[in-house]
């Protein structure tokens, strides 16, 4: 079983408070940056950090009511609350849009994670190419390609988030990166 | 050998578009191990998560002791001398 999501189902069949924050602290070790990434792609910092703790309290005040068995439903479970959070943050208006990251900034993250495992030439040729297709989108697209493909959100997430059914969001994605290998091909 | 080696023929394998998906995938990953890497969760995310787990602890805890009679109460029931028999 997954790390993440053995370590959530433990923290659910937990009684003792210094096993619970023991556990709490392994889990929001794994989920933490993604979720600061999510909230930092919305909102510009200091205005960020405070939505983020107030995002890092809900889920882990939530933990123990999280009722799902996989890791795509305990991720989706979370980015439901940052997406809520960031909602409240905008009072009510529809925040969809990503701030867009600049292909430097976007290269650096990437030159971060090859300190960690290295990149290979072909990987780099790879990268070369996925960092075409999504600077090449226009801006609608550029928030399905960077959803799904980036923050790693399900076609079903995404479908929720954005009021649609779930084969709509998998045409549109489906459409959008036909368009952006035609547009850099 | 050098011209065996995986570089060498990558280098000269004629340029070839990748899996567009499978290579939007690999960049998704690498930009959220870069972040992660480029921003380690800081000391004030895990007071956040400290407070808010002993919170909900204490919370969980008063629900206990409301769902349970408390133990004087219990006992105090169980002393309460029979009924006194009706007349026949």
């Amino acid at each position: 079983m997954d790390e993440l999501i053995k370590l959530v189902k433990t923290y659910r069949l937990t009684a003792g408070v210094a096993d619970r924050l023991r556990l709490a602290e392994d889990i929001f070790r794994l989920i933490e940056p993604n979720l600061r990434f999510f909230v930092f792609k919305a909102i510009r910092p200091p205005a960020a950090e405070d939505v983020l703790q107030e995002v890092l309290k809900a889920v882990a005040i939530g933990l123990r009511k999280f009722s799902g068995d996989s890791r795509e439903q305990f991720w989706a479970w979370c980015y439901r609350i940052a997406r809520n959070k960031l909602n409240d943050h905008f009072h009510g208006q529809a925040t969809n849009r990503e701030l867009p990251m600049h292909q430097d900034e976007l290269w650096q993250l990437v030159e971060s994670s090859a300190q960690v495992s290295p990149l290979s030439p072909a990987d780099r040729h790879d990268l070369e190419y996925a960092m075409k297709l999504v600077t090449a989108s226009k801006p609608e697209c550029y928030d399905y390609l960077w959803k799904h493909f980036v923050f790693g959100l399900a076609y079903g997430e995404i479908a929720e988030e954005q009021n649609l059914s779930y084969d709509s969001v998998r045409m549109k994605i489906g459409r959008c990166l036909d368009e952006a290998k035609l547009l850099v091909s | 050998m050098f011209g065996r080696s995986q570089i060498a023929r990558f280098l000269i394998m004629p340029k070839q578009n990748p899996d567009a998906e499978l290579a939007l995938h690999k960049l998704g990953q690498r930009i959220r191990e870069g972040f992660a890497k480029k921003h380690p969760t800081p000391d004030k995310s895990f007071d956040t998560v400290r407070d808010a787990v002993r919170e909900q602890y204490e919370q969980d805890q008063a629900a206990e002791r409301e769902k349970k009679p408390a133990p004087d109460a219990a006992k105090d029931q169980e002393r309460q001398p029979p009924e006194p028999e009706q007349d026949r």
